[in-house]
């Protein structure tokens, strides 16, 4: 029993080892980064004790990628979760070409997230985009929009590019929590008299809450991390209009080489995710007992 | 179950409509993929077009192009070798060992799952600047195989769970060493976990955008992605070359998607919906 449980340690070593480098470690080392200062000048970090933080907590951009942040993640999982839901429903219906509708619903999924983005940068365009021409032909709009180089439309442009590219993800899941539900229970509920939204309200929903609640904290965390499509649409502009914290990140170390204070916002989305991971934990928790106990 | 016509018929339209939201962007890329240069200029856009000519994918097939497209693979097919062999043994010991502290390393693993990589990319860019590793493929092998493993070690947990450990039991009893059991009988069971898991890794490796654009600086060393984004500002106006491009980009993943459809979606939804 004992070689067989060196065995196993040997087995997990690589994985471990791996992760704890790779992933655990650079945690710290974001938080050190963030108590040093560095720049295109003098590359030799220096200590700087809280001045980052104070001078980042001053910057008006701060408040905006925090606000930013909030808008872009609500928006894009609120309407990821309610489309795919939908879409779930109707492709557990009992309808011709289901299966083909399936596997077309799920191409932005497997569309790789940079292609998506110059994908909607010229939908986007305002000259020789689709958005627009379909649109003005439609007579919805009189004049040419400029989606993403207007600081009211930016924001909004770029959720609809993520919603289009995620919520085949979110469907997937739903359809399979859909396909779990007991059928004898709706099969009840219909003979005991009750119409479409009734089944809907009174045994899907039920049946699922645990997947719907897992999944939007979920996608909250992922949306919350996503940098391709805001930084290939926007770059995070303009000025600061769709900047999140990673791309705001990004450009800090990488456009600036101001490590140091992409570090120190690095430690502030470290922050935020603690919260969520929390919520997905006390969540997952919840629902893995809830089904010990049925 | 009966339904009416006409909610058969709503039913229906909805899907329809779907099809044409999803579909048609992709449809416009394949189409000013195919126009002559002066096309995609006429205003307004044109679904259709007029001259169809496969021109752009000859000069989008560049030289630089297919050095991106070979990085991308030999990043890609050594990331999915590396995580399936390092998540299949991770995932085995996770199901099988007698260890005690294995619920809380079940725990750091689903943890590692969700962290942000731009949040940690100062460190990990600074280490591979002092261990010489940037722009070499192994800076980027290195940070797609740590963060596709902890899902990879997810999902094939859930498939190994499902296997009945009798069998590896008796194999053990007839005397067989521990690695003949994991390689005679683990491994050709765990099949469809492997497949999944291999499309997994190579869907999230193949577009990976943020560690490639800040560890590889030259050229050479570029992958598909980053190069797609450069396209952007050199040939900005070349719509139907960049198109061209994307198409090109998307199609590999895409054709072992549609292959390998059934394992994925199984793999992916087990982790979800059974948790």
């Amino acid at each position: 029993m004992r070689k067989d449980r060196r065995l196993h340690w040997l087995l997990l070593a690589p994985a471990l080892i791996l992760m704890a480098v790779m992933l655990y470690y650079p945690m710290f080392g974001t938080v050190y980064e963030s108590f040093h200062e560095t720049s295109f000048l003098s590359p030799d970090p220096k200590f700087a004790g809280l001045a980052l933080y104070r001078r980042i907590l001053a910057d008006r951009t701060f408040a905006e990628v925090v606000v930013n942040s909030i808008v872009w993640t609500f928006g894009v999982v609120l309407l990821q979760n309610i489309l795919g839901f939908l879409t779930a429903l109707l492709l557990n219906q009992n309808l011709p070409m289901q299966g083909v509708l399936r596997a077309i619903v799920l191409l932005p999924f497997i569309l790789p997230g940079v292609v998506a983005a110059i994908l909607w940068r010229f939908m986007y365009d305002p000259q020789l985009g689709l958005v627009n021409s379909l649109l003005l032909q439609m007579g919805l709009i009189e004049n040419s929009v400029a989606w993403l180089a207007d600081s009211r439309m930016a924001m909004a442009s770029v959720i609809v590019a993520a919603v289009w590219k995620g919520f085949p993800f979110s469907m997937l899941i739903y359809l399979a929590a859909l396909q779990n539900v007991d059928q004898s229970q709706i099969e009840a509920a219909t003979l005991d008299g009750a119409g479409p939204t009734r089944r809907l309200l009174d045994v899907t929903l039920p049946a699922i809450r645990d997947v719907i609640v897992v999944n939007v904290v979920l996608t909250l965390i992922l949306t919350f991390n996503y940098f391709d499509i805001i930084w290939v649409l926007t770059r995070g502009g303009p000025q600061s209009a769709t900047h999140i914290f990673p791309t705001k990140i990004y450009e800090t170390g990488f456009g600036q080489f101001r490590f140091g204070e992409a570090a120190t916002y690095g430690v502030f989305s470290i922050l935020v995710l603690a919260v969520l991971v929390a919520l997905y934990a006390i969540v997952q928790g919840r629902a893995n007992r809830r089904r010990v106990v049925a | 179950m009966k339904q009416k016509r006409s909610t058969r018929l709503v039913l229906t339209l909805m899907q329809v409509l779907l099809a044409l939201v999803v579909l048609l962007p992709f449809f416009w890329m394949v189409s000013v993929s195919l126009k002559p240069p002066t096309e995609p200029f006429a205003i307004p856009a044109r679904l259709w077009p007029d001259h169809p000519t496969v021109g752009n994918y000859v000069s989008a097939f560049r030289p630089e192009f297919r050095t991106y497209f070979m990085n991308s693979l030999v990043v890609s097919l050594a990331t999915v070798v590396i995580t399936v062999t390092l998540g299949l043994l991770a995932a085995y010991s996770f199901t099988r060992a007698q260890i005690v502290a294995i619920s809380a390393l079940v725990g750091l693993v689903v943890l590692a799952q969700m962290f942000p990589h731009s949040a940690i990319i100062i460190p990990i860019y600074k280490m591979m600047r002092s261990a010489d590793l940037l722009n070499t493929y192994w800076s980027l092998i290195l940070a797609y195989v740590s963060v596709t493993l902890p899902v990879a070690i997810w999902m094939l947990r859930g498939f190994l769970l499902k296997l009945p450990a009798a069998l590896e039991e008796s194999a053990a009893i007839d005397g067989a060493t521990p690695l003949r059991v994991f390689w005679d009988i683990v491994v050709p069971l765990s099949r469809p976990g492997l497949i999944a898991t291999s499309v997994y890794v190579l869907i999230v490796t193949w577009q990976e955008f943020l560690f490639a654009l800040s560890f590889t600086s030259t050229k050479e060393m570029r992958t598909l992605p980053v190069g797609l984004n450069d396209f952007i500002g050199q040939y900005g106006i070349r719509y139907g070359e960049l198109m061209a491009s994307s198409v090109m980009v998307s199609l590999p993943v895409m054709a072992v998607f549609f292959f390998l459809q059934r394992y994925f979606v199984a793999g992916v939804t087990a982790g979800a919906v059974k948790g």
